[in-house]
């Protein structure tokens, strides 16, 4: 690879990465140990985020789509009452933006996932979905600190980083994009959506704010018809 | 392929073009504006979409299609900088802006000259180029105030004339009148802010933002919506340059704006002057205007990147450079955080205007006591959500979690579950001193969309002094913290050299031709009818926010221009 496809390519990566990207704090043994027994608990049994029937995307191939949903759960997994990433839709909100909005990453996230698959059949003897919940999070936790071996390009860190920041768009974009559903992402964290206007009582609530209907940009179009604004 | 043929050509039509467009267009001259992005309308700024301003960037340039390029030092290869800081449509930067308008302190003016008398000349670094402006605050002071009051700015006064009012700014310089509005409500986060400040001796204040807090010159008031800074403002109480100036401009009949323009070249002549300028059309086309004023007004890389651009066999090494000095001084702020949480309360940071909303002016400039600290100058603190910006996308970016909590996983979801509505980020946005080997040059290997060279900084703040001043910053900002009661402080990683926001310098004024690029009226020392107006030609920087400071200078320049310069064009210094 010459140099020129090397700084592009970290180019492209670094721009996907999105705003003001920090550098994480990495993982502390301690709350590591505790969010792998959390997942052992919670966790869906490996395999079963296979789609029952044919599933056709917009993007992805049956086993990237596989490998993708596995992995952004892990990531930001669901539990009773805490929705993931299935299942607020991450893996269609990644697969309709490559085949869109971020058409120029279609390579990243094809290499990146052979890469991730030949990382798990070398070390672990099997695709990243079909392993147990806690050794895809060994995976993730190697890719993330950069010790998962044989990544050239994307890098492993680089990796990680573009499909972590994915699946926090995915979790917290409008609806409108194929992610978020029934704005299950904003409900967990306690933001209001897309609200126009916020009162002085509103300014002064120490509480948590619910003001319903939650607004998304579907709902904001129709009452800008409703309202004679266009 | 066009020529056309005008009074003045502006090239870049932002926080400048557009109030010089209006200014000279009332004064009968004939003016065209350039501009490389569209012109939008509140309309276009419907929806409240995280996804696509924020994270997306929608209201900046393209860093695939414009590339900038950084690199620390001389030794290292410069690679894009993912994310550009500034506007790319009409009304430039003030349309996703964060509003903060600040007029600088007095001491700012002369930051050299005040270091020296308080502590004298060995606190300054030695390879600091800290030098004084060639104007005071009291020469800006009526140029301040017609912006504020032509563009609506809220705020409370802290120095009336001289006297200090208990409220506002303690620290302000004096100002002739109050602001033209109230001061913005306050949210909970900056109740939090104001608490934790008082209680330790502070002087806390809602931010003065370029935001209208009532109705005023026709248009409407904020409705604290909390899509701010990223974000076109859906009611246009943001006082854009596209529903202030702009208007105005049009109004005039002499004003023509190009979109979808990007100028390559300022044209000149053996006779020294400029001619005009060479652009690019939407369609691709290659055009010429010819003007007897030329005025630059775009974001700091491209005022320098044309100037370099434009070089001739007389101009040999680009127009206004003559002593070397083009390119040179680069300054960024720089933000130390700390974040906040509480298990007790919620804080809601998602209302209100979000930008930098309340603030503490105890720290900035030099009004603390530095002796016995291992650096000068200071920053303006503030409350703010994590990247300014109040989305649950931002803050997944751009707040890293404290320590013991993964950035992903069952840990790291309940954490964001638990706290997005109960964080806030008070930041520290510091005064970086200027050093002649921080730069903006010609990238030799990436070009752009339309084959230039791309801009190129040379840059690393990690220096001994800003080091010092991020230490002690942050230490600052930690007792904010632990004062405000939030159960849960954590800091922030300071990260690479990387240059943060508002870069200035490129295009230094001065009082001397001999090391500076322009006088104080952006006017170049080498051709006269050419003017640099913006943060490029900042000596010093100030922990403030920049906008207002380049409005008030292009409302100087404007009145130079329209009073003396256009009945007698010449130098006018």
């Amino acid at each position: 690879m010459s140099k020129h496809d090397s700084s592009r390519r970290s180019f492209l990566v670094r721009a996907a990465v999105g705003a003001g990207a920090v550098a994480g704090s990495g993982l502390v043994p301690d709350a590591y140990t505790q969010t792998v027994a959390q997942h052992k608990d919670s966790a869906a049994a490996p395999g079963q985020s296979h789609p029952s029937s044919i599933q056709h995307d917009a993007f992805f191939n049956y086993e990237q789509a596989t490998t993708i949903a596995a992995f952004t759960e892990r990531l930001m997994p669901g539990a009773p009452g805490k929705p993931g990433a299935r299942d607020t839709g991450v893996p269609n909100y990644i697969d309709l933006a490559l085949a869109g909005a971020y058409a120029d990453l279609q390579d990243f996230y094809r290499r990146g996932l052979a890469q991730l698959d030949a990382y798990c059949r070398t070390n672990h003897k099997a695709p990243f979905s079909l392993l147990e919940p806690a050794r895809q999070d060994e995976v993730i936790a190697a890719l993330e600190q950069g010790k998962a071996a044989g990544f050239s390009w994307p890098t492993a860190q680089e990796f990680f980083s573009v499909v972590r920041t994915h699946t926090m768009e995915g979790m917290f974009a409008d609806p409108l994009y194929g992610g978020n559903r029934e704005f299950a992402g904003w409900r967990l964290v306690g933001f209001p959506g897309a609200q126009g206007n916020f009162t002085p009582a509103d300014l002064q609530n120490k509480q948590m704010f619910a003001r319903a209907p939650m607004t998304g940009l579907q709902a904001q179009a129709t009452q800008a018809k409703g309202s004679g604004r266009s | 392929m066009t020529t056309e043929t005008a009074d003045v050509v502006i090239v870049g039509v932002g926080a400048v073009g557009g109030i010089i467009a209006a200014e000279l267009g009332k004064a009968g001259m004939k003016v065209i504006g350039l501009e490389r992005g569209p012109r939008l309308t509140t309309q276009d700024f419907s929806s409240l979409d995280e996804l696509r301003y924020f994270q997306r960037q929608e209201l900046r340039p393209n860093s695939k299609r414009q590339p900038v390029t950084w690199r620390p030092n001389a030794q290292t290869d410069a690679k894009p900088l993912p994310i550009l800081n500034y506007g790319n449509q009409a009304g430039g930067g003030t349309v996703h802006y964060g509003t903060l308008s600040w007029r600088f302190h007095e001491d700012d003016f002369r930051a050299r000259s005040h270091t020296v008398e308080r502590y004298g000349a060995s606190v300054i670094p030695a390879d600091s180029s800290l030098t004084d402006w060639p104007l005071t605050y009291a020469d800006l002071e009526p140029f301040y105030d017609r912006a504020e009051y032509e563009l609506g700015v809220s705020g409370k006064a802290g120095n009336l004339q001289g006297r200090k009012t208990d409220a506002g700014n303690p620290f302000e310089a004096p100002r002739r009148r109050e602001y033209p509005l109230p001061a913005l409500l306050p949210d909970q986060s900056g109740v939090i802010f104001a608490g934790a400040a008082q209680k330790l001796g502070y002087h806390p204040f809602s931010s003065p933002r370029a935001i209208l807090s009532q109705p005023y010159h026709g248009r409407a008031s904020c409705t604290y919506c909390g899509f701010c800074q990223s974000f076109g403002c859906h009611m246009g109480a943001k006082s854009s340059i596209l529903v202030t100036k702009l208007p105005e401009a049009d109004a005039t009949g002499n004003f023509k704006l190009l979109t979808g323009t990007m100028c390559y070249r300022v044209n000149s002549d053996n006779s020294g002057r400029v001619t005009g300028v060479s652009y690019y059309g939407a369609d691709g086309s290659d055009n010429t205007i010819e003007a007897d004023l030329v005025i630059l007004a775009t974001f700091i890389y491209d005022n320098t990147r044309l100037l370099l651009l434009s070089k001739t066999a007389k101009f040999p090494n680009g127009l206004a450079n003559s002593n070397g000095q083009l390119g040179k001084h680069l300054m960024a702020h720089i933000g130390a955080r700390v974040f906040v949480a509480f298990d007790d309360r919620y804080v809601n940071i998602y209302m209100g205007p979000s930008a930098q909303k309340h603030s503490l002016d105890d720290f900035n400039a030099d009004n603390f006591d530095h002796g016995g600290l291992k650096f000068i100058r200071g920053a303006q603190i503030s409350v703010s959500p994590a990247d300014l910006e109040a989305g649950p996308i931002g803050a997944a970016i751009s707040m890293n979690p404290p320590p013991g909590i993964p950035r992903w996983g069952a840990a790291y979801r309940d954490f964001l579950a638990k706290y997005f509505a109960r964080y806030a980020a008070f930041i520290a946005q510091t005064e970086n001193l200027p050093y002649a080997d921080q730069t903006v040059d010609l990238d030799p290997h990436v070009r752009d969309q339309y084959g230039l060279p791309a801009p190129r900084l040379t840059y690393d703040w990690r220096r001994p002094n800003e080091v010092a001043r991020i230490d002690f910053l942050v230490n600052k900002l930690q007792e904010l913290g632990r004062a405000s009661g939030a159960q849960h402080v954590w800091r922030s990683p300071t990260g690479s050299g990387m240059p943060g926001a508002h870069h200035e310098g490129g295009t230094r004024m001065g009082g001397d031709p001999k090391t500076s690029v322009v006088n104080r009226y952006g006017q170049s020392w080498d051709i006269p009818n050419l003017f640099i107006i913006g943060s490029s030609t900042f000596p010093t920087m100030s922990g403030f926010n920049p906008t207002l400071t380049i409005q008030a200078l292009a409302y100087m320049s404007a009145d130079a221009i329209v009073n003396r310069y256009k009945k007698n064009p010449g130098a006018l210094v």
